[in-house]
């Protein structure tokens, strides 16, 4: 039978360091997945687990197994996500994507599905860039991963109203973005 | 009849109950339109990772973790080191002041035993053994920085070289490049201070440099390196020290 992650996590605060690793196997994959989602970049989504799995080494101690331990990461990794955005915010000034919108949506649409697909798939992307780094994570566990709203406040250490304020945002962000190709839907 | 916001339409198709929502033909097709456009919001495509990814993963990760441990037994090591530390050095001063004062004896001869100006002497003397440990420890930190100098500077800049072991040398040897600058300078060795004010800029660019770094980056580094001629000063420092430090130990024994 498989080892539970709550043993492995047992082993490798005793020092166990093969225990550690076939955590980090285990769940790497998945956390790429919600880093990249949060981060729309490859490189970054990789850093983020790194340091999310370095800051769970360091914590280790802290897991009490209330939670499962891929919920646990995952907020590890959310908030490793979130400090970089962060940061890359405090450095750069922030990427105005309304140029890339408009010209994404002036382009004349397609009849073809494909290349309406992609181009939806491009104004989706460009709604994400547009949204706050709470926004777009809110949004993401959300939407696409499904977790409950009382655990992304925890995640984002924000109260469940201001959680559902949060996403109604970046819904609203996303429908604009949207609008070109939803709105003369007939 | 009060309608249902348009947060809390959102919030009905995520799943959340509003009994409104039963009874309002209209609330309930504000709805369906958000739902068309939500129902089409897939996921963006993430790129899968190739079936290396887990072990690459934890390629990298091991050596942070080996560098995490190493750093726990360092700080365990500092706390008994600087106990040790400071039990051998005062035991190699007060070995020092024996000998050196009875090298000196004969000036002393004609002055009472304890005089001010031999207490004085004593002083001086243990300051300078201290003075002359300090040396020989500032020089090892010089060699152990020369060598991660050498080392970053005879890469290639490539993309995504690996120079996690030089950047967890530089951590450790950052902190310690304050502490000796400042006591060089309050022991007035100038040369000395003066280029562990050059180093630690360096020092600190190679701690804070990703484990992976791009080839800019690297090359940023040599060109830091090269343009304040450091690993020459440090090889000129170095051999001065030694000279002054080999000339004071043997002094003893003659
Ligand atoms: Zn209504």
């Amino acid at each position: 039978m498989e080892t539970t992650d709550l043993e492995l996590v047992e082993r490798a605060r005793g020092g166990d360091d093969d225990a550690f690793r076939l955590l980090v196997e285990r769940h790497s994959r998945g956390i790429y997945r919600t880093a990249y989602r949060i981060t729309s970049n490859s490189a970054d989504a990789d850093d983020v687990v790194q340091e999310t799995f370095l800051r769970a080494y360091r914590s280790l101690h802290t897991y009490d197994g209330r939670a499962s331990f891929t919920t646990w990461a995952h907020r590890i990794a959310v908030n490793c996500a979130l400090d970089l955005l962060d940061s890359r915010k405090r450095r750069e000034a922030r990427h105005d994507s309304s140029d890339d919108l408009s010209e994404l949506v002036s382009q004349d649409a397609s009849p073809e599905r494909v290349v309406l697909g992609a181009q939806m798939q491009r104004a989706i992307a460009a709604a994400l860039q547009a949204m706050s780094g709470n926004e777009r994570t809110a949004f993401v566990l959300r939407h696409f991963e499904g977790v409950p709203l009382e655990e992304i406040g925890a995640i984002l250490g924000i109260k469940t109203n201001a959680t559902k304020n949060t996403i109604f945002r970046a819904v609203t962000k996303l429908r604009e973005r949207l609008q070109p190709f939803t709105g003369s839907a007939s | 009849m009060n309608h249902v916001t348009q947060e809390e339409i959102v919030m009905a198709y995520y799943g959340e109950r509003f009994a409104h929502l039963d009874d309002c033909e209209e609330c309930r097709t504000e709805l369906a339109r958000i739902a068309a456009v939500l129902d089409r919001v897939d996921a963006p495509e993430v790129p899968e990772p190739d079936a290396d990814y887990e072990s690459r993963v934890w390629q990298r990760l091991e050596w942070r973790l080996r560098g995490e441990k190493k750093r726990e037994r360092r700080r365990e090591w500092i706390r008994w080191g600087a106990v040790a530390a400071v039990v051998a050095l005062a035991f190699v001063a007060g070995l020092f002041w024996q000998r050196e004062n009875r090298a000196v004896a004969p000036q002393s001869v004609s002055k009472p035993a304890q005089s001010p100006n031999q207490i004085v002497s004593q002083q001086q003397n243990q300051q300078r053994q201290r003075d002359r440990i300090l040396l020989v420890v500032i020089n090892e930190h010089f060699d152990d920085s020369e060598r991660i100098l050498v080392e970053l500077s005879n890469l290639k800049p490539e993309e995504g070289l690996d120079i996690g072991p030089e950047r967890a040398r530089a951590e450790g040897l950052l902190a310690s490049n304050r502490l000796y600058r400042r006591s060089a300078e309050d022991r007035g060795e100038e040369n000395v201070a003066t280029l562990l004010d050059d180093l630690e800029p360096v020092l600190m660019q190679i701690a804070h440099a990703p484990s992976q770094v791009s080839a800019n980056e690297l090359r940023a580094i040599q060109k830091r390196v090269e343009a304040k001629g450091l690993v020459l000063k440090l090889r000129v420092v170095r051999a001065n020290v030694r000279g002054k430090t080999a000339a004071s130990y043997q002094q003893p024994n003659v």
